[in-house]
C-alpha cells in the first residue's frame, strides 16, 4: 500500500496467427499493461493493418449507431474468440456497405429539406410576381440578350458578388431573405454568362427551378408547386421507410458488429506498440505485477499448449521512467485517491503517499473546523449526497466524523461551549500552547516528508542525492539541528551546542553538494551555491511555519462562532434564532470549505512538493468492452 | 504582462537566422547541424536530424517545423488574453485548415484513414478539430458536415456549398483560403485600432501579398476571368483596396499588373518577371517591416506577431536547406531556393 507494486518486463512470443487470440487473452487477464516492445530482431508491425480495419470499423459501428440506436447490453461470452484480420476486414466492407447507404438516405432526407425551403420561397415569388405586370415569359426566354437568374446565395457574400459582377456589366437585385440565405435576380448581357457561371458556382449561388407554366400561366404554375411538394414527401417517405428498414433488417448483425469488435480491440489497442514481429512470430511486450505471473503462465498454457515462449524479467536501471506504477488500495481509502492523482502518479518504486496523505488530511481539517454539530452535519450531508458524489462524498463523512472527534476535544457543538465538557480544551483557552502544537506537528511533517524522500532517491539509485542533498538526508539533518539549536534558544531544550553542530554539519554537506552539482564558472557555482542553500534553510522554515494556519483556523472557528452569538443576542427571540442557524450555515459552507482547501494545500505544497514528483506512468492495462 | 511578453519576443528575437547563418548552414558539416539548430532553440528539428528514422517520433520535416512554431506561439499567447489572444491562435489555425484541405483531398481520392491521419499536423493544444473521426468520414459530403457541426462552421460552410455547385477541388480549396484569411483581417481589425500603426503595417504586408499573389495566379496561371478573380481575393482596407484589386484583375498580363500597382509596391517589385519573384521580394519586404517592428518600441503584440513572422519565414528557409541536403543537392542549388543569398549578398 506503501509502494508501487513490483513489475516485471515482458516478451510473449508466439504465433502470428495467434497473436488475436493472445491480446483477448491479456485483456481478459487484466493486469497486463502494454508497452512498446523493444526486441529489435522483431522490426515488423504485423498488427498495423489489423489495427487500421478495427478503427475503421469501429468509426462505422457508431455512426450506424447513433442513426439507428444502440442495439442493447454486449456479453461478451467468456470462449469467445477473437476475429481474425480476414474476417475483420469483411465485417468492415459490409459496415462500409450499410453506412454509405445510411449516409445516402441521410443526404437525401437534407437535400430533400434544402428543396422544400426552395419551393417556399418560389411561391412567394410567385405570389409577388403575380401583382406585377411583367411578362416573365419574354424576360426568362433563352434567346433573348439580356440573361437572367433568380436564385439564392449566402447574405455574407452577396456585397462582393455584387461588386465582382458589377466588373461584367451584370446588376444583382435581392428580393427576400430566408435565413442566412438571400434570394436575388442576376441580369446581364448573355454574351458575358460563361464568364460569371464559375464566379456564381464560387459564390454558392443556387438556381431557383422556374417551371415553363411559371413563365407563362403563373396559375398553372401553383399546380405544379404542389406536385412539387408530394413528389418531395414521398421522396422524404421514402428515405425513412428505407431507415426504418436498415434498422430492422440489420439490428442482429449489428449487434453482432458490435461484440466482434469488442473481441477484436485488445489487439487493435496493443498494436498501437507493442506489437511486434517477423515472418511469422509475433511477440507482445508490456509490463505485468510480478505477483500475477503465476496466474499468466496458467492463462498462456491453457489457452496456447506451449505454443509460446514467456519471457520475464526485472526492469533495468535505464528504464524505470518507463515502468507503470500500480497501486492495491483498501476499499476505506479509495475515496481519497482521486485528491492524490489530481497532484500526479508515483513513480515506479517510489512512495505512495496516498495513507498518510488520508491520515494528514483528515488530522488537519479535523483540527482546524473540531465542533461535533458542525461536523455531524457535515456528515451527514456527505452521506445523503453519497449517491450522487458516488465514493468521493466519503471523504466528507470522515472529514465531519475526525471534526466531531475534535469537537469532543475542544467542548464545542455548534459553536456552544457549554454544552459539552471538552475532553481537552478549546483553542481560544491557550492560543499560544494550539500554536506550539501545530509548529511541532509542521516539523514532524517536513521531517517525514524529508525522509520519504530520501528513501525515494535511494530507490531510484540517486544515491549522492539521497543522502547530501537540501531534501535528503543531509538536509534532514540540518533542519532537526536547527530546529533544535531554536528550540534550545527559547528555552524548550537545554542542548543547543550539540544541535547546532549538527545544522552546521548538515548545511556545509548540503552546501558542498550544491557547489559540486552547479554548472559553469567559479562565480556562478558560488552565486549558486549561496542561492540555493539559503533557499534551503528558508522554505524549510517557512514551511514548517506555514503550520501555523491550523492553529488559526481553530482560533478562528471559535471566533466566527462568538461573532455570530454577538449578533444573535442583539436580536429578539425568533431573530436570535434565525441568526443562530443563518451564521452555523455559514460557518459550516464558507469556513468548512476554506478548510478543505486549505489542508489540501498543506499536503500538496507543503508535503507533496517536498518528495512527490506525481510524473509516474499510470498503470493502464488492455481490458475487455467496448470504448 | 506586456513586460512579460515584450522580454520573451526579446530572448526569441535572438534566435531568428541571419541571412549568413543561413548560408553558412547550407555548407556545414553534417555533425555541426544538431548543434546550430539547438542553438537558435530548435530541439525537435535537431533531432529529427540526429534521427530521421526514429520510431518512436516518426514525424515529418514539416510536422516538426511547425510543432516548433506552435510551441513558441504557446509560449507567447501565454500572458495575453482578448483580442490579442484571439488573433494569435486564429493565427496558428491556418495549420489546421491545412489539415482541412489534407482530408478532404484523402476523401477525393480515397486514401485510407490511417494513411491521412500520419501526414496532418499535429496541432497539440491549439488543436480544435477530432481529427481521428473526421479522417472516418466516408465521403466528401460527410467529411463537410461534420466539419461544418465543428468549430471552424464559418470556414467551412461557405466551402461546402461552392463545392456542391461546382464539385471542384479548387473551389473548395480556394474558399477555405478566402474564408480564413477574411477571419484573420477581421481578428486583425480591433488590434489595428488599439495598437495602431505597427501591427496595422504588419497586417497591410501580409495581406496585400496574399492578394497580389493570389490575384496573378488566379488570373495567370489558373486563367479566371476578372470577375472571378475579384471575387476570390480578400476584401481589403490596405494599400489595395477593391477598386484597385478590380482595375488590376481585368489587365491581361504580368507586367501590366506590376505597372499598374501603386508607388509602394512598384519599386521593390522591378525586376519580377513571374509569380514566384513577385511572391521572394514581396515577402522580403515583409520581412523587413516585421524586422523594424520587432527592433522597435511597438506594443508587445505587434513585436510578437513580427516575431512569428520571421521564424516561420525562417524555418521555410531551413525547410529548403535540410531538404536540400537530405537529398544531397548541391550547396549553389540550395542557396538559390532559398532566395535570401542575394537579399545578404
Amino acid at each position: 500500500m506503501l509502494r508501487t507494486e513490483p513489475m516485471l518486463r515482458m516478451h510473449v512470443l508466439l504465433l502470428a496467427s495467434e497473436t488475436q487470440d493472445a491480446a483477448l487473452e491479456l485483456a481478459r487477464f487484466g493486469v497486463f499493461n502494454p508497452a512498446p516492445c523493444s526486441l529489435d530482431a522483431l522490426a515488423e508491425s504485423p498488427a498495423a493493418t489489423y489495427r487500421e480495419a478495427w478503427l475503421e470499423a469501429e468509426a462505422r459501428l457508431s455512426k450506424l449507431l447513433e442513426q439507428c440506436g444502440n442495439s442493447g447490453p454486449l456479453q461478451l461470452p467468456a470462449d469467445a474468440e477473437a476475429p481474425a484480420l480476414a474476417d475483420l476486414q469483411e465485417l468492415n466492407g459490409w459496415l462500409k456497405e450499410v453506412w454509405t447507404a445510411c449516409l445516402a438516405c441521410h443526404e437525401s432526407e437534407i437535400q430533400v429539406a434544402e428543396a422544400r425551403s426552395h419551393l417556399d420561397v418560389l411561391e412567394d415569388t410567385l405570389a409577388k410576381l403575380e401583382h406585377l405586370n411583367v411578362d416573365l415569359a419574354h424576360l426568362l426566354r433563352a434567346d433573348s440578350l439580356l440573361a437572367l437568374n433568380i436564385g439564392s446565395l449566402p447574405v455574407t457574400e452577396l456585397k462582393r458578388v455584387t461588386e465582382a459582377l458589377a466588373m461584367t456589366g451584370h446588376l444583382v437585385t435581392r428580393f427576400d431573405q430566408l435565413g442566412e440565405q438571400v434570394f436575388a435576380v442576376i441580369a446581364g448581357p448573355r454574351s458575358r454568362q460563361a464568364e460569371v457561371r464559375g464566379l456564381l458556382a464560387q459564390a454558392g449561388w443556387r438556381q431557383l427551378p422556374v417551371p415553363d407554366e411559371l413563365r407563362t400561366r403563373p396559375q398553372a404554375a401553383r399546380a405544379w408547386l404542389e406536385a412539387e411538394r408530394v413528389r418531395m414527401d414521398a421522396e422524404s417517405g421514402t428515405t425513412c421507410q428505407l431507415m426504418a428498414g436498415l434498422r430492422e433488417r440489420f439490428g442482429p448483425r449489428l449487434h453482432e458488429a458490435r461484440l466482434r469488435l469488442a473481441l477484436a480491440r485488445p489487439l487493435a489497442e496493443a498494436a498501437l506498440a507493442s506489437v511486434r514481429g517477423k515472418g511469422g512470430l509475433t511477440a507482445l511486450s508490456g509490463w505485468v505485477p510480478r505477483r500475477h505471473v503465476h496466474v499468466l503462465r496458467a492463462l498462456l498454457d491453457t489457452r496456447f499448449h506451449g505454443r509460446y515462449w514467456l519471457d520475464l524479467r526485472e526492469p533495468v536501471a535505464g528504464e524505470r521512467a518507463d515502468v507503470p506504477s500500480l497501486m492495491r488500495y483498501p476499499g476505506w481509502l479509495q475515496p481519497f485517491i482521486p485528491l492524490v492523482k489530481s497532484y500526479g502518479v508515483p513513480r515506479y518504486g517510489e512512495f505512495d503517499p496516498a495513507l498518510p496523505f488520508a491520515f494528514a488530511y483528515l488530522l488537519l481539517f479535523g483540527a482546524m473546523f473540531g465542533d461535533v454539530g458542525h461536523g455531524a452535519v457535515i456528515l451527514l450531508l456527505a452521506a445523503f449526497l453519497g449517491r450522487r458524489f458516488g465514493r468521493i462524498a466519503w471523504v466528507g463523512v470522515a472529514a465531519g466524523a475526525v471534526s466531531m472527534l475534535f469537537g469532543l476535544l475542544y467542548g464545542s457543538v455548534f459553536g456552544y461551549e457549554e454544552v459539552i465538557r471538552p475532553l481537552w480544551q478549546s483553542p481560544m483557552h491557550d492560543p499560544v500552547r494550539v500554536l506550539g502544537i501545530a509548529v511541532a506537528f509542521g516539523v514532524g511533517f517536513i521531517a517525514f516528508t524529508l525522509l520519504v524522500n530520501t528513501g525515494n532517491r535511494w530507490a531510484a539509485g540517486r544515491t549522492a542525492a539521497a543522502v547530501l542533498d537540501s531534501n535528503g538526508l543531509a538536509g534532514l539533518v540540518f533542519f532537526l539541528g536547527a530546529i533544535g539549536g531554536l528550540a534550545s534558544l527559547v528555552g524548550v531544550l537545554d542542548v543547543a551546542l550539540p544541535f547546532w553542530l549538527l545544522a552546521g554539519a548538515g548545511i556545509a554537506v548540503v552546501a558542498g553538494y550544491k557547489w559540486h552539482e552547479a554548472p559553469g564558472g567559479t562565480g556562478e557555482r558560488i552565486m549558486v551555491t549561496l542561492i540555493e542553500t539559503l533557499e534551503m534553510a528558508i522554505s524549510q522554515f517557512s514551511n514548517t511555519l506555514s503550520f501555523m494556519r491550523v492553529a488559526a483556523f481553530s482560533l478562528n472557528h471559535v471566533a466566527l462562532a462568538l461573532a455570530v452569538f454577538t449578533i444573535a443576542n442583539g436580536l429578539e427571540t425568533a431573530g436570535h434564532a434565525v441568526a443562530i442557524v443563518l451564521g452555523n450555515s455559514v460557518i459550516i459552507v464558507l469556513e468548512g470549505g476554506i478548510v478543505a482547501i486549505q489542508a489540501l494545500r498543506l499536503m500538496y505544497y507543503e508535503g507533496f512538493s517536498r518528495f512527490f514528483n506525481g510524473d509516474g506512468r499510470a498503470f493502464v492495462p488492455l481490458r475487455l468492452g467496448e470504448g | 504582462m506586456s513586460a512579460y511578453l515584450d522580454t520573451r519576443v526579446s530572448l526569441y528575437a535572438s534566435r531568428l537566422w541571419q541571412d549568413v547563418a543561413l548560408d553558412a548552414l547550407v555548407a556545414a558539416p553534417d555533425a555541426e547541424i544538431a548543434g546550430a539548430l539547438m542553438q537558435r532553440g530548435l530541439p525537435q528539428l535537431a533531432a529529427g536530424f540526429v534521427n530521421p528514422a526514429d520510431r518512436q517520433n516518426a514525424r515529418s520535416l514539416e510536422q516538426r517545423i511547425i510543432a516548433e512554431v506552435l510551441d513558441e506561439t504557446r509560449v507567447l499567447i501565454r500572458p495575453l488574453s482578448g483580442d490579442a489572444r484571439s488573433f494569435l491562435t486564429f493565427w496558428t489555425a491556418r495549420f489546421e485548415i491545412s489539415n482541412v484541405k489534407t482530408l478532404l483531398r484523402s476523401k477525393m481520392t480515397g486514401e485510407r484513414p490511417a494513411a491521412v491521419l500520419a501526414r496532418l499536423t499535429p496541432m497539440g493544444s491549439f488543436g480544435r478539430l477530432d481529427i481521428q473521426n473526421l479522417a472516418h468520414a466516408e465521403d466528401v459530403g460527410e467529411l463537410l458536415r461534420r466539419l461544418e457541426a465543428g468549430p471552424y462552421a464559418d470556414i467551412v460552410r461557405h466551402a461546402r456549398r461552392a463545392f456542391e455547385q461546382s464539385h471542384d477541388p479548387f473551389s473548395l480549396d480556394a474558399a477555405l483560403d478566402h474564408a480564413y484569411y477574411e477571419g484573420l483581417a477581421l481578428r486583425a481589425k480591433p488590434l489595428e485600432d488599439t495598437v495602431g500603426a505597427p501591427f496595422h503595417t504588419l497586417m497591410a504586408r501580409l495581406i496585400d501579398r496574399i492578394n497580389l499573389v493570389w490575384l496573378l495566379r488566379y488570373r495567370f496561371n489558373y486563367k479566371l476571368p476578372p470577375a472571378q478573380v475579384y471575387y476570390l481575393l480578400i476584401g481589403s482596407r490596405y494599400s489595395l483596396p477593391s477598386a484597385r484589386l478590380q482595375e488590376l484583375a481585368a489587365l491581361d498580363s504580368l507586367q501590366a499588373v506590376l505597372a499598374a500597382l501603386p508607388r509602394v509596391w512598384r519599386t521593390p517589385l522591378s525586376g519580377a518577371v513571374d509569380i514566384p519573384g513577385v511572391f521572394a521580394r514581396m515577402e522580403r519586404l515583409a520581412a523587413s517591416e516585421a524586422q523594424k517592428v520587432l527592433r522597435s518600441r511597438a506594443p508587445a503584440i505587434a513585436r510578437a506577431f513580427a516575431y512569428l513572422i520571421l521564424r516561420e519565414r525562417d524555418l521555410r528557409a531551413l525547410r529548403a536547406v535540410l531538404r536540400g541536403r537530405h537529398l544531397g543537392l548541391a550547396a549553389g542549388d540550395i542557396r538559390q531556393a532559398l532566395q535570401r543569398v542575394p537579399e545578404a549578398a
